[in-house]
């Protein structure tokens, strides 16, 4: 008899415990070691300094509805996030010091020195993790890396007007390892990507002219010098003008995505910091209905176990109320099961709401980017028929064009041949 | 027609393009500038006057700057800026600056203040044709994009050259 009533017992406990713990179990979140991206602490010399590139992310947005909504992904939202997560990306690396230009490019954008891609795989308010790859104008892949972070916090009890980003720690922490791996590059392979990158650029705008400069491996992707125009080449020359409209061209581009990102960060951070609240009440309510059923069932074996070896009253009665203390954990699972539900609505009902207040942003910025292309496009025509002409006139050599070859597009301009 | 002749004859043409697209981009960067101000408070005049836009467009270039002294002078004149990459020395308004319209307040508040430069930008402004430069009803197309980019130009420098640029092209093909 004492074995079943410390039975009993136990299973009250058991019920006790699951009906009083799951109410209240909080996860603590606490705040980590900030990562910074680790500055410039003495001047790079001019022809070692590389210009960034960062693509506009691929958004990775699954064709199967069911699986988007399965986890949870809201296509403008990832839209504008292929857009913001670069524009972060691109403030590190300028903040660092140790780039020349850094800018953000349509995804079909030519190659500056260093370009960086990246993808989006999964992105809530508790989690961030992209796909990232990392390539020079040479072709040489510095390389290609998952990165993963837990939001950070603080960053969401911070109600300051601009608080740090949840996944500032990823972005320096990629800042980082790009640098490192530029660090590891002789001062002669650095000259050489930018020699590299302004020779592709002369090519694709004027290839009869400086298609002999430098040689491609198309097997591996690679481009390496062949030989240097001089200095003073008058064709050259030209082509260093055009080459700072086309730095103008990418100036005003990152500028629009860089508007865009900042009139969406307030909306974004708020819209990340309550779907935060919402998965962690989610993952709390799944959690605790979880440990209620199976209490609740264990209460119940105990109770019945109990009840078919007592011979006592007391023994019968703890039994019975063990049962019923089961019966009811359970019950209280399912209950948990329909807050799991609640919450998971809300969840659907924020992304919707905030995906309804970016989408005007992305068509904005889209919408200009493209306008930005068609004006350069125009220009870049124009450009390669004058280079052409001088090239003629200046050489007498008539220049062999390939009536159906398609015409490149703008070197900068999206979707640049590069 | 002789070689040096026609060369210097399509580089006119050339920098008239040039010119064209200085303009072009110019202008979308007082655009961005304008409604970065409107974001920012709604301050700064971010006005068509002349000069105004140049200066909206200064500012302190983009970012941080770093150790490397590339991101230009900025400043008032809209010279410079983030433009250039390499040693650029385009001198267009690049990179408006962060520093435009600091009016962000606590809170998520947007703070007042601030805005996009502006102000009274002073001399001639674009649309100013000298006196000596003839109405262009008989403008080719080359000097028709000379005298358009003089006219939107809004630097007095740059506006000189191109007018002198369009001289120089009229006497030629007169």
């Amino acid at each position: 008899m004492n074995r079943s009533i410390a039975l009993v017992l136990a299973a009250a406990t058991l019920v006790s415990t699951a009906l009083g713990t799951a109410g209240c179990v909080t996860h603590e979140t606490r705040p980590q070691a900030r990562i910074n991206a680790i500055q410039a602490s003495q001047e790079i010399p001019q022809d070692q300094l590389l210009d960034v590139a960062v693509k506009l992310f691929d958004e990775n947005v699954p064709t199967d509805e069911k699986k988007m909504e399965h986890e949870r992904i809201f296509p403008e939202v990832r839209k504008a996030e292929a857009r913001y997560f670069p524009m972060q990306i691109r403030n590190t690396l300028e903040g660092s010091g140790q780039w020349g230009q850094v800018r953000v490019v349509p995804a079909d954008a030519a190659a500056l020195d260093v370009q960086v891609s990246g993808k989006i795989i999964e992105s809530t308010g508790q989690m961030l993790r992209i796909d990232v790859t990392v390539v020079d104008a040479t072709g040489r892949l510095w390389f290609k890396r998952e990165y993963q972070q837990n939001a950070d916090t603080r960053s969401y009890k911070d109600q300051s007007g601009q608080p740090r980003d949840p996944f500032q720690n990823l972005y320096s922490t990629f800042a980082n390892d790009l640098l490192a791996y530029r660090q590891q590059l002789q001062a002669a392979d650095l000259e050489n990507v930018r020699r590299v990158s302004e020779l592709r650029f002369a090519k694709d705008l004027a290839p009869y002219a400086f298609d002999s400069y430098l040689t491609q491996d198309k097997k591996k992707a690679t481009y390496q010098v062949v030989r240097l125009p001089a200095d003073d080449d008058p064709l050259l020359v030209r082509m260093d003008r055009i080459r700072e409209r086309d730095y103008a061209l990418i100036d005003t581009v990152n500028e629009h995505y860089s508007l865009f990102a900042e009139n969406m960060s307030e909306p974004y951070t708020n819209w990340r910091r309550y779907s935060y609240a919402e998965l962690e009440a989610e993952d709390e309510a799944k959690r605790s209905a979880l440990t209620r059923k199976l209490l609740g069932a264990a209460a119940i074996v105990g109770g019945l176990v109990v009840g078919s070896e007592a011979n006592t009253y007391a023994g019968q009665a703890a039994a019975t109320g063990a049962i019923f203390g089961g019966a009811y954990a359970i019950k209280s699972g399912f209950d948990k099961g329909a807050e799991v539900k609640m919450h998971s609505e809300s969840l659907k009902q924020l992304g919707e709401s905030f995906q309804a207040e970016v989408q005007p942003m992305v068509v904005e910025v889209e919408g200009r980017t493209l306008q930005l292309k068609g004006t350069a496009e125009e220009q870049y025509h124009e450009w390669r028929r004058l280079l052409k002409e001088l090239y003629e006139n200046e050489t007498g050599l008539p220049v062999q064009t390939p009536a159906a070859a398609p015409q490149p597009a703008a070197p900068a301009a999206p979707n640049s041949g590069g | 027609m002789t070689t040096r002749e026609r060369s210097a004859q399509i580089d006119r043409e050339l920098d008239a393009s040039l010119g064209v697209f200085d303009g072009r981009m110019r202008d979308e960067q007082a655009t961005i500038a304008g409604q970065r101000g409107d974001r920012n408070g709604g301050g700064g005049g971010g006005g068509n006057g002349a000069g105004a836009e140049e200066q909206a467009a200064g500012g302190a270039a983009g970012g941080a700057g770093g150790a490397n002294g590339k991101n230009g002078e900025g400043g008032a004149s809209g010279q410079g800026g983030a433009n250039g990459g390499r040693g650029g020395q385009s001198g267009q308004g690049q990179g408006q600056g962060e520093g435009q319209g600091n009016g962000r307040g606590t809170g998520g508040q947007q703070g007042g203040g601030g805005g996009v430069g502006g102000g009274a930008g002073g001399g001639s402004g674009p649309n100013t044709v000298p006196a000596d430069i003839p109405d262009g009803s008989d403008d080719d197309i080359v000097a028709r994009q000379l005298r358009e980019a003089a006219q939107k130009e809004t630097d007095p420098e740059l506006r000189d050259k191109l007018w002198q640029e369009y001289r120089d092209y009229k006497k030629n093909t007169g």
